[in-house]
């Protein structure tokens, strides 16, 4: 019975309750919070969760709270490991900030997407989506 | 606990519902189902955007629309104390019972009711007979698999 | 059923998921379910910068759903063993 464990999604997930973890949604979103509980959907629960806004190596992070996550929308869950987490060069910075540079840069690539688009049209290619149209 | 339980324990607590295309409703719980389905009354609705708001008395949102849902901390607290007391009062009517939807009824064919065991770890569900759900395993407390389609999910309300 | 028995053979060995977010992850293979979610271990993402989120994960979990490839050592696939075990489901599923 023992060598089963490792091939249910609740065998699999087990371990990660209660560490601190990082979600990425379909929509691109990452998320970082305490994993509380999960489901055979891999509906997930987090406690004391932010959203990370990442720009190159800045960052900013938005409180969230407790947050019910339904399962089809997650692409996966890592778990942060701690004394790594100490070593990683990311800077913080506020959120504003981070939050125009997103801006700015999410501009610059829907101008790019739109002239590659163009171009490529012309050779017989279609625009493929953008992202969280991939699934 | 599992999230649905917290979904069923939070009825009538106010909370802000994340739809896929971004759109948020914030209101309070009025019911939900194994599905996700969610009623919620007092309902103020805010565009993707965040430009254009729209308040409703009551709305019926189907569960697979749904990115995700945001519940105050205390809401959490205080259904994990419930739950805390619950079995409590199990364990001392003999710890018999439990209240375990167990035993290896997982395995369903295509559909995804088949998951076999919740988790069993920290607030996971009671198991049956002796005490203290130390968790591992498979196939103990987990929701019942089968019914294809979207059977199957029910989470107990506690 | 096939795939996920094929994926229990692969456990402990090194193997890259390309989700369809376009994200590389390689790491090794700790744990398949029946969904064909991934447990994986010891992770390093293929362009790091791009994704400067993933620096401090080190195992990682993957909904099945969303993996567009699984890549792995040809060494550690039997193509014979796969293909009758192919042929005996399309027979068992005629019946």
């Amino acid at each position: 019975m023992d060598a089963l464990i490792p091939f249910t999604t609740s065998g699999s997930l087990v371990d990660l309750v209660d560490k601190k973890v990082m979600v990425i949604l379909r929509d691109g979103r990452k998320l970082l919070g305490v994993f509380r509980s999960y489901d055979q959907f891999a509906n997930f629960l987090l406690e004391s969760c932010v959203e990370r806004l990442h720009y190159k190596l800045e960052y900013a992070d938005t409180d969230l709270g407790v947050l019910l996550i339904r399962g089809e929308n997650v692409v996966a869950l890592g778990e942060i490991d701690l004394i790594a987490e100490d070593r990683v060069p990311l800077i913080p910075r506020p959120l504003d900030e981070i939050r125009t540079k997103i801006n700015e840069e999410n501009r610059r690539k829907e101008r790019d997407h739109l002239i590659k688009s163009k171009v490529l049209e012309t050779v017989g290619f279609v625009s493929d989506g953008r992202e969280g149209d991939a699934y | 606990m599992l999230p649905l339980s917290l979904l069923n324990a939070a009825q009538g607590k106010p909370m802000l519902v994340e739809l896929k295309n971004g759109v948020t409703f914030n209101g309070h719980l009025v019911d939900c189902d194994q599905f996700m389905n969610v009623t919620l009354r007092e309902v103020y609705q805010t565009s993707a955007d965040g430009e254009r708001f729209w308040k409703m008395p009551e709305m019926f949102i189907k569960g697979n629309i749904i990115k995700y849902f945001r519940i105050a901390d205390s809401i959490l607290d205080q259904a994990m104390a419930e739950q805390e007391k619950q079995r409590a009062a199990g364990r001392q009517r003999g710890g018999g019972r439990g209240g375990g939807r167990g035993g290896a009824r997982g395995g369903g064919e295509g559909g995804r009711g088949g998951g076999r065991g919740g988790p069993p770890g920290r607030g996971g569900p009671p198991m049956r007979g002796a005490a203290n759900g130390r968790g591992g395993g498979p196939g103990r407390g987990g929701p019942p698999g089968g019914g294809g389609g979207r059977g199957g999910r029910g989470a107990p309300r506690q | 059923m096939l795939i996920f028995s094929f994926f229990k053979t692969l456990t402990d060995q090194v193997i890259t998921v390309e989700l369809k977010n376009d994200l590389s992850i390689t790491g090794t293979l700790k744990s398949v379910d029946q969904f064909l979610n991934i447990r994986l271990d010891g992770i390093s993402v293929e362009d790091p910068e791009r994704h400067p989120h993933m620096m401090a994960v080190r195992n990682c979990f993957i909904r099945g759903s969303v993996v567009r490839y699984v890549r792995m050592a040809a060494k550690n696939v039997d193509t014979t063993l796969l293909e009758d075990a192919t042929r005996r489901e399309i027979k068992d599923a005629k019946k």
